[in-house]
């Protein structure tokens, strides 16, 4: 009984989802098959710019999840993907580009939008070059914070190794330090800079969603646990389709997925700013796959990884299901 | 002619897709879009019987043969509801013979309570809709909030009491078979209609 069972899943799952690759299939999917788990699990952490993923909740359930589970993870989101404690999560690009590259069981999958991060300074720093010599505030040493950072110091030209002091505070002290020029500069995402401006603390050096070439590149990417997208294809596929559903929704319905994440403990007011300036619709216009050879080049300059890109894209990225739904979902 | 008015009236010029402004007829997209990839797969749509405007019994069982489009909307939505009715009309004009023939629309009220057959009746009149080939579909709240779930739309009300809902536009092909889905107001309406003209070319 047993047997047949496995043997029926197997053959409903390849015949929905296809053949062989890293999530074990290849071929273009047929029609899908139920989840082949009710059970899901995404993580919570401080950032707003993830909001499709709290969005998503209602999406998930439509899309046959009946458990969908958020557990608080700080900003370490990254070790609940890899321990197999989150099935799957929104994360910036150049963080899972380095657990990658250690070998970390994850795999991503598509991208969702093109920028959060905000690079704020004193006066005493106006351009990214300006940052030599300079402290600059991140919430943990190896966070996606210091590698944005680290990324865009090496466009110029610049050492992130020697040629900048990093600080560890929390993103709270940070603030407080860019006040009293304590810190010559921080690196936040949503609601970071929304508090920075409203109490004018410093100014705006860096905006990853609008400065180009970061504007050009997905910075916060879908991934799943390796294990849990390889034993399960069609709930993975399911859980992106309702992320990157619940980012269309971000951006069509900003009040209202404001108000589904105040309803989450986030202030409605930063919620709302994020949703009208995060460019969540343009998950279509762009390839995850530039985002990561980009990234890739950048980590590798600085030293920070090992990898080519073509060995990361091989190893670590399945753009099946996130090609598939971007022909599936249009608008 | 008129779905075209409406919907620039309705609408700021500045989000209409350049389709929809040009009044030009479009060409024959059977034969111009011949060489495009098939439309993928997704599943079998989630079936559906429910009351139509004249108060018969319409299912999607019954339409199969042709192919559908499943939108979801309510009379009183004062916002983006404006928009997507007349866009399904102008597009209803542009389809021709082949609309009601071969293809159908169905819009299913996401406000059962009030959306009653001859609220439903007025609101096609209102938009020029053909219901020979346009159903406009209500039941009880259970099923419509059912419905909405299993094709994936969020309907609930607000603390007003307003109705506040996704809008997901699906195109479901002869044999029963979703096979897109638009998402929110702003697609455009001419490859919307290219999808509809594709799925006939299918056997």
């Amino acid at each position: 009984m047993r047997m047949n069972e496995s043997r029926r899943r197997f053959l409903a799952t390849f015949g929905s989802a296809g053949a062989i690759g890293i999530m074990g299939v290849s071929t273009p999917s047929a029609q899908e098959a139920p989840p082949e788990t009710s059970t899901i699990r995404l993580f919570k952490m401080p950032g707003i710019c993830i909001a499709p993923q709290y969005v998503a909740e209602e999406m998930l359930k439509s899309e046959g999840f009946k458990d969908i589970e958020y557990f608080d993870t700080g900003i370490n989101t990254y070790a609940a993907l890899m321990s197999g404690k989150a099935d799957i999560g929104m994360a910036f690009v150049a963080n899972f580009i380095v657990h990658l590259d250690a070998g970390a069981p994850i795999v991503l999958l598509g991208g969702v939008h093109t920028g959060c991060y905000e690079l704020f300074g004193t006066e005493s720093v106006q351009g990214i070059r300006d940052l030599k010599g300079k402290t600059v505030a991140v919430p943990e040493l190896g966070s996606a914070h210091q590698l944005f950072v680290s990324s865009m110091m090496t466009f110029v030209g610049l050492d992130p190794a020697r040629d900048v002091n990093f600080v560890v505070y929390s993103p709270a002290e940070s603030i407080e330090l860019l006040a009293e020029r304590k810190v010559d500069a921080l690196m936040g995402f949503p609601p970071v800079p929304q508090e920075l401006r409203e109490r004018k603390i410093g100014h705006l050096i860096v905006s990853s969603g609008l400065d180009r070439p970061w504007s050009q590149y997905f910075c916060c990417t879908v991934g799943a646990n390796r294990d849990f997208a390889r034993r399960n294809p069609v709930a993975t596929k399911r859980a992106l389709r309702a992320i990157l559903k619940a980012a269309q929704f971000c951006s069509a319905e900003p009040e209202r997925a404001a108000r589904l994440m105040a309803d989450k403990g986030y202030r409605y007011d930063f919620a709302l700013q994020t949703m009208n300036e995060i460019r969540y619709a343009s998950w279509r216009d762009y390839a995850p796959e530039d985002a990561v050879r980009f990234y890739a080049l950048r980590l590798r300059e600085a030293g920070m990884i090992k990898s080519t890109p073509n060995k990361i894209l091989t190893e670590g990225t399945d753009w099946r299901f996130f090609d598939e739904l971007k022909r599936e979902l249009k608008g | 002619m008129r779905a075209a008015l409406i919907l620039a009236l309705v609408m700021p010029a500045s989000i209409l897709p350049a389709s929809v402004m040009s009044m030009e007829p479009p060409s024959d997209t059977r034969q111009a879009t011949a060489q495009e990839q098939p439309l993928p797969k997704i599943a079998p749509a989630p079936g559906f019987t429910l009351t139509s405007q004249d108060g018969a019994q319409v299912s999607l069982a019954d339409l199969r043969g042709k192919v559908v489009a499943v939108t979801f909307i309510f009379t009183r939505c004062s916002a983006t509801c404006p928009v997507l009715t007349p866009m399904m009309s102008l597009v209803q004009d542009r389809l021709g013979r082949d609309f009601g023939n071969e293809i159908a629309f169905a819009s299913i009220t996401v406000d059962p309570e009030h959306d009653t057959p001859e609220t439903l009746k007025l609101y096609a009149q209102m938009h020029g809709a053909d219901v020979a080939g346009w159903s406009f579909l209500t039941g009880s709240p259970r099923t419509i909030s059912e419905l909405t779930r299993r094709y994936g739309v969020l309907a609930s009300r607000n603390v007003s009491g307003d109705i506040e809902h996704t809008f997901l536009t699906s195109i479901v092909d002869r044999h029963g078979i979703l096979r897109v889905q638009y998402l929110g107001v702003r697609f455009d309406p001419e490859e919307f209609r290219r999808d509809l003209l594709s799925l006939l070319r299918e056997p």
